[in-house]
């Protein structure tokens, strides 16, 4: 199959997925939870104005209708306006975007560069102390709940030891720089168990290989064929796992934003579920589903490139 | 590269051969590995813990007011006391029943899911294949704290809604790699014979082909299981948690107040009890995963 | 190990970028604030939160407001010239405005200059209040209460476009600076409403201008201006300059006689007004004793988790400077029945349950012993309130619980359902239903409690759902009227009055007090109506909370209020004293 082909019918394959997503945001979030009113009109409300208010919003038309709207949304990204603050989804979700990416994106980086190096590291050592004592600090680091990392992590080094700040966000190069770096190194904790644990499986079933014994045979380093070898071969899986993690960067991190004080997006939504303020959790499981999907394809695609048999199939 | 295939037919080839011994085979690899027999042991201490309490025979007076309020550990209380003066060690005892239970109801449920959906779609292909699989593409597009959230909300509150939402978000991973191993398996000669010999589809997939996906599921099981326990501090935390008794979620959510002023007993002991068993549950799912999974054997 | 250089580098670049810390030297008076929730926009008609309405009052003024160093609460004009002249049947108030009072500088006036405030803007303001259109969350104010004002928002609910220009016989504009008001029944409360951000004035050049985008753009006439407003979890106001000339109070109630050292002081002190919005209580916390935040409301429910328990505050925050203000404040906490239930018509089992609970213990442990039992509906500090009345089925008194218990048929709690107990899904409020929990335990009263985020209790309450449930009162202004609506019949949900209940004798009585003027024919109708309540117990009464702020020596003036809005510009900051104790934090 020409490499075309492929990606216009894997894109073709979106809509349907989409139209799914969207079925089921519409009957989790407008059927079954929906009355927004008596968000909108606090504790003063008298059952007219609440009739208002839903003519005005659209809630008493056809479902099918409704159903279309958001359908429309997902293309459109105009999710309307939030119902606990009357902003702009749409402008919420820009300005948000950015203080979740300067605190996701570093993390993301520094924790994928770090594990990497790592697996290689454990690899080459494989079986022995060192690997089995990473391994264990990996899965330890992995069996603390986020949110003890952060309490802790906030009282103790930042408070206690004063070498963070508390809390905080200013926006602009470099002023946010103070500000993210303790909530960098909690999410690097956080994320750095899983990425080494499976970066250390993708490089050892590699160095499992045929091709890799028939190196040895020939007689070069171990250190050459892992770095020259396996790593080029290890490189589609852990490209892969990279580029899916992608989308999840945009929604930002729910406790680490709400503990730190960062206006991104994590908060957002944390602030959007406690108010119970749907058209802001549609609009965000709308973007990270098609986010997700997005990067889906472009996963895929970049696979068969790498690995043209995958197409076949 | 071109070696990938052909190795993994040799292998596959063998391990079909010697497949009833497989089993033992993998029950001696896990006896034999230290840390797995360990694991095994302290997961079995946890469950212990949770039937005790669950029946009453451990911590059941953990309502009680055993002392002044926020008293510091001390050898009277060993973990301290929280707000109203209950003991935190009587209250991280019954919180193990709670994060065992959930833990093995979700690893339960989304087992069932996972393997029911994935076999068949994986079995009968076609159209049910297609929608199973549009299926879980979708659901596994929305963020699962989204899903948690809806779920919670339709369901309302209380233990029963933490079991059902945190099993109905975590089977799609399961049904992903149960539906490729049932492809991969139908089409082997092992289970032509069977139909040669007039065996219906439930017997082939339930008789011959589950058995060899079984080890899936059983390392599959050790980690949702460890993943429930972890995510149900996040549903404490949005207030989505279990009610009414004590859990290590709403001990550690408790702290966010607590902490500023010093109390780091509730935070603590929480952390700790649930620190054992979730690297407990993922040294086994390692362990276990090294024992039965025939792609990494003699490694 | 080459491979390993950007992972070394990137350490190291981690570490250099930990070691830069921002210091802090200014000589501009900046007053830092924290605030637990987000800020629903800025726009006056929609401000129905304290946090909202406290925004909006550091940009928009009314024309009154509360005297700021005097109590009971003293309405004062602020706007307004003078306080207005009121016809002898109560029902037209006429104000004569200020004079020479400017809105900010904006895009919208002519030539980018803010304009002078004039009687219209009033108008305009209060019309926006009732445009059926706009569904402003401050309707219920004034819904009823002027003349031709429900007729006007009538008129236009179903047409497509609502025409400002006609007129509302309740509220004209005589000249540029006059305003008259004419209500439809005596209200009197109507001054009240007046000083509440939802009747402050906007300008209409600016709303046009902006649109739906409005919330964003507060163009006032008040002493702070803050140009853009932005969903962020910073909100930074600077200085008016062009504010008129006020001046900060040179009388006060002899408990604030302290406090008049800038007494004839031109108004506002501080030339920058940051507001940090911090949802979580452990930040805002551990900021405020580094000295980022110059005073920290602790949440009323929290006491325990914040100070360490016992009277005062400890040495370590003595030494640091810190001072503690705890205030009572106009609030009842209460577990209402729900009165639909046939099981809650049962006086005797509601007169139990409320004999079984202990404030008292509630009192030490949410509230360190500083909050009054609740023994009925109105707060002390408001006239309604009985002082020295002991409400004769308050807990604890276990013998007359399982006494009451018994004589209403359910003998040790044999035969009673579960009772379910609703409340918001906060640690604290999580903590209070565990304690009612126990409490009930006692007489054998099965109780299950539910946390609900707020908008879902909310719900389960207007559509009666829910059995009992735990919330608390604050006043919208000082008066009993504000309490007693809360059990009058005719409000029943979706109304306010969320318990459902319905008595005949307090409807009555209600009704001739709620038109009344106050006088001590009225506070006895309030203290009839307070004790009728407390017998027949329609709420297990919870305390009268007080709210305690804990303050850094440096900020100047402050006092705790129930209504505080605008009260960012009496505060002022002592920089050298700052400057020493930062130091020192």
């Amino acid at each position: 199959m020409n490499l075309w082909v492929y990606t216009f019918r894997r894109l073709l394959y979106v809509i349907p997925v989409l139209l799914g997503v969207c079925l089921i945001i519409y009957l989790l979030f407008n059927v079954v939870a929906g009355d927004p009113t008596h968000i909108l009109l606090g504790k003063h409300a008298t059952a007219k104005q609440m009739a208002e208010l839903r003519h005005e919003l659209g809630l008493d038309r056809h479902w099918f209708m409704q159903y279309l709207d958001l359908v429309k949304s997902a293309f459109t990204f105009d999710f309307g306006r939030s119902w606990s603050t009357k902003q702009l989804i749409s402008s919420m979700i820009s300005e948000g975007a950015i203080p979740s990416l300067t605190l996701t994106v570093p993390g993301f980086f520094i924790s994928t560069i770090c594990a990497v190096s790592l697996s290689l590291l454990v690899s080459f050592y494989r079986g022995g102390l060192f690997d089995k004592f990473t391994i264990l600090i990996c899965i330890s680091l992995m069996s603390i709940p986020s949110l003890a990392y952060i309490l802790f992590g906030q009282y103790f080094f930042a408070y206690k030891l004063g070498m963070f700040e508390i809390s905080g966000y200013d926006f602009g190069f470099p002023h946010f720089i103070p500000y993210i770096q303790l909530p960098v190194l909690i999410w690097i904790t956080l994320t750095i168990g899983p990425d080494l644990r499976f970066y250390r499986t993708v490089v050892l079933d590699e160095v499992y290989q045929d091709y890799v014994r028939t190196a040895r045979a020939k007689g070069l380093g171990e250190k050459l064929i892992l770095f020259k070898h396996v790593l080029k071969n290890a490189m589609i899986p852990i490209v892969t796992y990279v580029v899916i993690q992608i989308p999840f960067l945009i929604l930002g991190a729910l406790l680490i934003e709400s503990f730190f004080g960062i206006p991104g997006l994590g908060g957002i939504t944390l602030n959007a579920i406690n108010s119970s303020d749907f058209p802001v959790i549609r609009a965000m499981t709308i973007l990270s589903a098609v986010a997700y999907i997005i990067f889906g394809v472009i996963t895929d695609i970049l696979y068969t490139v790498v690995d043209p048999r995958v197409r076949l199939n | 590269m071109e070696n990938v295939q052909s190795n993994s037919f040799a292998t596959t080839e063998i391990k079909e051969l010697k497949s009833k011994s497989l089993w033992r085979h993998a029950f001696e690899t896990l006896l034999r590995d230290k840390t797995a027999v360990v694991s095994l042991f302290t997961v079995g201490v946890y469950a212990l813990i949770a039937l005790l309490t669950a029946f009453g025979f451990l911590a059941a007076d953990w309502a009680a007011e055993v002392g002044p309020s926020y008293q510091s550990p001390s050898t009277e209380f060993l973990f301290g006391t929280d707000i109203f003066g209950r003991s935190v060690v009587a209250k991280t005892l019954k919180g193990t029943q709670v994060a065992m239970s959930i833990g093995l109801s979700t690893a339960v449920l989304s087992a069932v899911i996972g393997v029911f959906l994935g076999s068949i779609a994986g079995y009968y292909g076609g159209k049910i294949d297609e929608i199973i699989v549009w299926f879980y593409n979708t659901f596994s597009s929305i963020p699962s704290i989204m899903l948690l959230v809806a779920i919670t909300f339709i369901l309302g509150k209380g233990l029963v809604a933490v079991y059902l939402a945190l099993g109905l978000t975590s089977w799609v991973g399961l049904c992903r790699l149960i539906r490729g191993e049932v492809i991969r398996h139908k089409d082997r000669e092992y289970v032509h014979a069977a139909s040669a010999i007039g065996g219906g589809d439930f017997r082939k997939l339930f008789k011959h082909i589950l058995p060899n996906v079984l080890h899936i599921v059983i390392i599959n099981f050790s980690l949702q299981f460890q993943v429930a326990i972890k995510a149900e501090v996040i549903l404490s935390y949005l207030g989505l948690g279990v009610q009414g008794q004590p859990s290590w979620g709403t001990m550690i959510d408790d702290a966010k107040l607590e902490l500023a002023r010093g109390v780091w007993w509730q935070l603590g002991a929480a952390t700790f009890a649930m620190f054992g068993v979730v690297l407990t549950l993922n040294l086994l799912g390692d362990a276990l995963r090294d024992a039965l999974d025939p792609k990494l054997k003699g490694k | 190990m080459k491979k390993f250089l950007p992972l070394a580098l990137l350490l190291s670049l981690v570490v250099s970028l930990t070691a830069c810390t921002k210091k802090e030297t200014s000589n501009i008076k900046e007053l830092h604030l924290t605030i637990s929730a987000k800020v629903k926009g800025m726009d006056p008609i929609y401000a129905n939160d304290v946090y909202s309405s406290n925004e909006v009052a550091r940009v928009y003024e009314g024309l009154l407001e509360y005297h700021y160093l005097k109590r009971p609460y003293t309405l004062v004009p602020n706007l307004a010239e003078a306080m207005p002249i009121v016809s002898a049947d109560g029902l037209t108030y006429t104000f004569k405005l200020r004079k020479g009072v400017m809105f900010h500088n904006d895009a919208a006036f002519d030539n980018g200059k803010g304009r002078e405030l004039t009687a219209e803007d009033f108008v305009y303001s209060i019309k926006r209040l009732a445009d059926p259109k706009l569904q402003a969350l401050g309707w219920w104010l004034l819904d009823g209460k002027v003349k031709g004002l429900n007729e006007w928002r009538a008129k236009f609910a179903d047409l497509t476009k609502v025409d400002y220009t006609e007129e509302v016989e309740g509220i004209k504009a005589l000249d540029r600076y006059t305003i008259q008001f004419q209500l439809a029944k005596p209200f009197p409360q109507f001054l009240y409403s007046l000083a509440m951000p939802f009747t402050f004035a906007v300008a209409k050049e600016v709303v046009t201008k902006y649109g739906k985008e409005f919330i964003n753009h507060p163009v006032g006439t008040g002493p702070f201006i803050l140009p853009v407003f932005k969903q962020s979890n910073k909100i930074t106001y600077t200085k008016n300059p062009a504010f008129r000339k006020k001046l900060y109070p040179s009388d006060a109630s002899a408990e604030f006689k302290h406090l008049l050292k800038d007494a004839g002081k031109p108004l506002p002190f501080v030339d920058k007004v940051v507001v940090d919005i911090l949802v979580e209580s452990q930040p805002r916390w551990l900021n405020f004793q580094k000295g980022r935040i110059d005073y920290i409301v602790i949440p009323k429910d929290n006491f325990d988790s914040a100070v360490i328990p016992g009277k005062g505050i400890t040495d370590e925050l003595a030494k640091k400077g810190i001072s503690l203000l705890v205030t009572p404040s106009l609030d009842v906490t209460y577990t209402a029945y729900n009165h639909d239930r046939e099981l809650f018509r049962n006086l005797k089992l509601r007169q139990a349950m409320s004999a079984a609970y202990d404030p008292a213990q509630s009192n030490t442990l949410f509230y360190n012993n500083n909050a009054l039992p609740a023994q009925s509906v109105v707060p002390p500090g408001i006239a309604g309130n009985i002082s020295g009345y002991k409400n004769p089925f308050h807990g604890p008194n276990l013998e007359l619980a399982k006494k009451l218990l018994a004589e209403a048929g359910y003998p040790e709690g044999k035969g009673l359902p579960e009772i379910t107990y609703d409340c918001p899904s906060s640690t604290v409020s999580r903590q209070i239903g565990e304690f009612f929990k126990k409490q009930m335990a006692q007489i054998g009263v099965k109780v299950k409690v539910i946390n609900n985020p707020w908008p879902e209790l909310q719900k389960k309450i207007k559509n009666r759902t829910v059995m009992m449930y735990g919330i608390a009162w604050g006043a919208d202004y000082p008066d009993a009227e504000n309490f007693l609506q809360l059990l009058y019949g005719p409000n029943t949900s979706p109304g306010a009055n969320g318990s459902g209940y319905n008595n005949e004798e307090f409807n009555a009585l209600y009704k001739t007090a709620a038109v009344m003027q106050d006088s001590p024919q009225r506070t006895a109708l309030y203290e009839k109506m307070n004790r009728i309540v407390a017998e027949q117990v329609p709420w297990v009464f919870g305390v009268h909370r007080q709210s305690f702020v804990l303050q850094h020596s440096w900020l100047k003036n402050y006092i705790s209020a129930d209504f505080n809005a605008g009260q960012a510009q009496y505060l002022n900051i002592d920089l050298t004293k700052k400057k020493d104790m930062t130091s020192k934090l």
